[in-house]
């Protein structure tokens, strides 16, 4: 637990456009916003805890408050990292202030997902939102009301105030009010919880929901995912507003070649040269200076340019085969699960790793298409799944090979793509579009851990096979070791005796020939004759 | 073994000879499995490959082909189980001095196995045995298996075979005069090999397919007349009316004429009596009456030939024959094909079936008048040789 709290934040963009463009990240109706604040904030969550190697409590509650207009209440806690308390304001309260905008895997990417919450809360009814926080080593608890002033992208602070902190908790609690439709979107919000489980194990959950029910998920493991690190972006996935953004933040007044070989990865002093001798910018020029026509004269060149090494995998968090295997086990209880991460690769300069796991047999219920559990940066995608690459790559698979036989069987494919720009087709982040090195990378890892679903069909057919070849034998022996008996007996009385004995000895004998050692196998077979 | 009064010395003998070749056999399986090993038996094979005829003894054989029927072979566990089963019935049978039918044997062995499997809770549900085809077909494998005959074995079968005769004969504790019962006949028993002969006042044995020529035969005194023993199979012969019937030929060196009908089915009882089934050639040793010999109805008792005229006139073949079906020629190119009927006379005999593509039933022969079958055609045919072999 000694990661740095501290996060860079920056500002770079207006409110208007997102209180405009509700649909675009994912407000579009009252029943989806429900569900989209419920996954915003339980993402913000997960990324103060784990990425900070602290082992996730998160708890969800919502209330409905109001009868007649469907407004409820969405209480979200974790026990994170927390918030400064200088910087809650603007991070709640300026669109586009975020830690998020450097370049490495988190869930939320561009940072504006739970001022979309806050956002759409304001704009249906009138109550601010609350803020608890305490970060890490804090000896109190800071406690805000807030709104967004949405024309002038500022924060409104209707309450601040603070409390001590007795019991070292850190965490941070948000409540907000929400105009929602919890019935149409009550299957997915428990879905995306689920989901969000089977993904971290070592989480705990707790979800109250508006009927008061409660459901738990218990932590089933300590141990987490290596963290990403923070990465300098990779030349290929540059464009003029990072490189803009990456010049406007500086800390330190670099000329332009520095400023490439400090800020970039892949770039070193021949190729910082090369480049600059391409794109025609004198090597001197500080970056500050600048101008339009020679940022987009160097993204052109930083673009085309064919000798850099690949981006670096160290900014993805993958959650490892062991990880994933635990969360398909505890959920769904199947008779075989397999899991694999493949080796990272890279698109257009943003690496990538795909993950995949199988889960097979057990409480799966069956069914004529395996049921598929999509993820990207560890989060679920729940809507528009027929529309994603995943679903496209899965429906191609043909599970006969595999050694399914049944037309309904009960199947799982989970597919984990983790990457610092993850392809969604919309903002509204449901579904990942078809990019051919990523559908390639998804079908090699479904085809691994389903090669080892092969071979456990094959053993256990094999073996039910064998128990079917005894079952055949042991069916009969009671019956052979009678009339045998008959001929040994001298009186009625002997018979019985006689034919235990030889029971007995041909079930040694069947046994061995089968080559069945499961000595408990007799005692739960019981031959009736009538 | 109880030896009540009505239990008969040849019939105490028979079931103490049964019981212990058969208790001999299958103590051979408990001694295996004592061993550890597998339990196996070896059983000759009955299939049509399997079946030799032996063109010396005239005989239809049972092969050398030999399977092997393991308990601990998923195609055969089954019927081990049956085999083992339905020796011990029949044995517990013999013990208790019972004479069961196939029929009684299949209800004693039916019931239903089930077995449970704790770890999956399924019932896997069957009987020893469905129907009595398949009972009377593992009371064949105990047969072959044992080299023991159903009749040594005192398992009934219905009674279909008659006689009626100058003899007498024991059966049981009574000595019956088959000469003395009337209109009547007497019902040739399951177990012929319990028959005693006592004397006999006969030149040789007439055995007629059909049940209505032997009645009017009887009723016309052809067998007082003739001095012969005349018997029916009533149809296709049962194996007590055969081994009678070899018994007959074999201890009283009787000759054996067969009377049928003019058509490859009446051909087939000839060559059942004679040679033996295919389907049952194990027991053609003991069943089969090598010496018999076809008195007719021939071809040429039809349609005559070069040296023969015909018993029919032109007008009566009219009126009698039946036109041959499909069915007929596709036997009587079967038969053709046996070894056994690879004989000149007899090619000469389905050949000239095949060509006329006719049959005629003994009935045919009888409507030109009783008297004409008892006194002209039949004792014609005998004294003049008249037969095929």
């Amino acid at each position: 637990m000694s990661s740095d709290s501290k996060e860079r934040f920056a500002s770079i963009s207006p409110a208007e456009f997102f209180k405009r463009n509700p649909e675009l990240v994912g407000f579009s109706n009252p029943s989806r916003a429900l569900y989209q604040s419920v996954r915003e904030t339980v993402e913000n969550s997960l990324d103060a805890t784990d990425i900070h190697l602290i082992l996730p409590s998160v708890k969800v509650s919502l209330d409905r408050i109001d009868l007649e207009k469907e407004v409820y209440r969405l209480t979200i806690e974790d026990n994170g990292i927390g918030i400064p308390p200088q910087v809650v304001p603007n991070a709640f309260g300026k669109v586009l202030y975020s830690s998020k905008y450097t370049i490495r895997q988190t869930r939320g990417m561009y940072g504006l997902g739970v001022k979309a919450v806050l956002l759409y809360s304001q704009m249906y009814q009138d109550r601010p939102f609350e803020v608890q926080t305490s970060p890490r080593g804090s000896n109190r608890v800071y406690y805000f009301k807030l709104k967004i002033d949405i024309s002038r992208n500022e924060p409104i602070i209707f309450h601040r105030s603070s409390i001590e902190n007795p019991t070292g908790w850190h965490g941070t609690i948000i409540t907000v009010y929400l105009v929602g439709d919890w019935l149409r979107s009550k299957q997915k919000i428990y879905e995306y919880i689920k989901r969000t489980y089977i993904l971290s194990p070592y989480a705990e959950f707790t979800f109250r929901d508006p009927e008061g029910n409660i459901t738990y998920y218990p932590r089933v493991t300590n141990k987490l995912p290596r963290p990403p690190e923070e990465v300098k972006p990779h030349p290929y996935g540059v464009d003029i507003e990072l490189l803009k953004y990456l010049i406007a933040t500086l800390r330190y007044q670099y000329d332009v070649r520095s400023f490439l070989i400090n800020e970039f990865q892949s770039i070193g002093e021949i190729t910082a040269e090369e480049i600059l001798k391409q794109a025609g910018v004198s090597s001197s020029t500080p970056a500050s200076k600048l101008t339009d026509d020679q940022i987009s004269k160097l993204v052109e060149v930083m673009k085309k340019y064919e000798k850099f090494r690949p981006p670096s995998a160290d900014a993805l968090s993958t959650l490892g085969e062991e990880l994933i295997t635990i969360g398909l086990n505890k959920v769904f209880s199947p008779d075989m699960v397999s899991a694999e991460t493949r080796k990272p690769k890279a698109y257009q300069g943003h690496p990538f790793i795909v993950e995949a796991g199988i889960a097979y047999g057990g409480a799966i219920p069956p069914s004529e298409f395996p049921i598929v559990l999509r993820y990207a940066n560890k989060i679920p995608l729940v809507y528009d799944e027929k529309s994603d690459v995943i679903w496209k790559v899965v429906e191609e698979i043909d599970w006969r090979r595999y050694g399914i036989e049944e037309n309904q069987f009960p199947l799982v494919v989970l597919v984990h793509l983790c990457s610092t720009k993850v392809p969604y087709k919309s903002a509204g982040k449901e579904s990942i579009a078809d990019v051919e090195e990523i559908e390639k990378e998804i079908k090699f890892a479904i085809m691994s851990a389903a090669r080892q679903l092969r071979l456990f069909l094959l053993e256990r057919k094999k073996q039910e096979d064998e128990r079917k070849r005894m079952l055949t034998y042991m069916k009969y022996i009671p019956e052979l070791a009678r009339s045998l008996a008959v001929f040994e007996a001298s009186n009625e009385n002997e018979i019985d005796s006689r034919a235990k004995e030889l029971e007995k000895k041909l079930i040694e004998i069947v046994s061995k020939k089968v080559g069945l050692n499961d000595p408990t196998l007799y005692d739960k077979l019981k031959v009736e004759i009538s | 073994m109880s030896e009540g009064p009505r239990i008969s010395r040849s019939d105490r003998e028979a079931r103490k000879r049964a019981m212990e070749l058969l208790r001999a056999k299958l103590l051979e399986i408990s001694e295996q499995i004592k061993k550890g090993n597998p339990p196996e038996i070896l059983i000759p094979k009955r299939t049509l490959s399997n079946t030799v005829y032996d063109s010396q003894r005239k005989l239809l054989l049972l092969g050398n082909e030999k399977f092997r029927r393991n308990f601990i072979d998923l195609n055969e566990s089954r019927r081990f189980m049956q085999t083992a089963l339905m020796s011990s019935i029949i044995y517990n049978a013999l013990l208790n001095d019972e004479y069961p039918t196939i029929r009684d044997l299949y209800y004693r062995g039916k019931h239903s196995i089930s077995l449970k499997d704790e770890a999956t809770g399924k019932v896997y549900e069957e009987n020893t045995w469905d129907e009595q085809k398949e009972s009377d077909s593992v009371i064949v494998d105990i047969e072959v298996f044992t080299s023991l005959l159903r009749e040594e074995m005192l398992i009934l079968s219905k009674e279909k075979g008659k006689v009626v005769g100058d003899m007498r004969i024991r059966s049981g504790n009574d000595v019956i005069d088959l000469s003395k019962l009337g209109h009547g006949a007497y019902a040739i028993e399951p177990t012929p090999d319990l028959v005693e002969f006592l004397d006999v006042n006969a030149d040789y044995v007439l055995v007629v397919e059909k049940d209505a020529v032997f009645q009017q035969l009887h009723r016309a005194g052809f067998w007082k007349q003739y001095k012969c023993l005349l018997i029916t199979s009533a149809g296709q012969p049962d194996r007590a009316t055969r081994r009678f019937v070899r018994r007959l030929s074999e201890e009283l060196k009787l000759p054996v004429y067969i009377l049928t009908d003019a058509d490859p089915y009446g051909w087939y009882i000839y060559s059942v009596f004679r040679i033996g089934s295919i389907m049952l050639s194990y027991e053609s040793e003991r069943l089969a009456t090598p010496d018999g010999k076809f008195l007719g109805v021939s071809m040429d008792d039809i349609f005559g030939s070069k040296t023969k005229k015909a018993y029919l006139s032109e007008a009566e073949r009219r009126n009698f024959i039946i036109k041959a079906k499909d069915a007929d020629i596709k036997r009587a190119q079967e038969i053709r094909s046996y070894d056994w009927f690879k004989t000149k006379a007899w090619q000469n005999e389905i050949d000239v079936f095949l060509q006329r593509k006719a049959k005629l039933e003994i009935e045919a022969m009888a409507s030109k008048g009783l008297k004409f079958l008892a006194f002209n055609y039949i004792p014609e045919k005998i004294q003049t040789r008249d037969w095929i072999s």
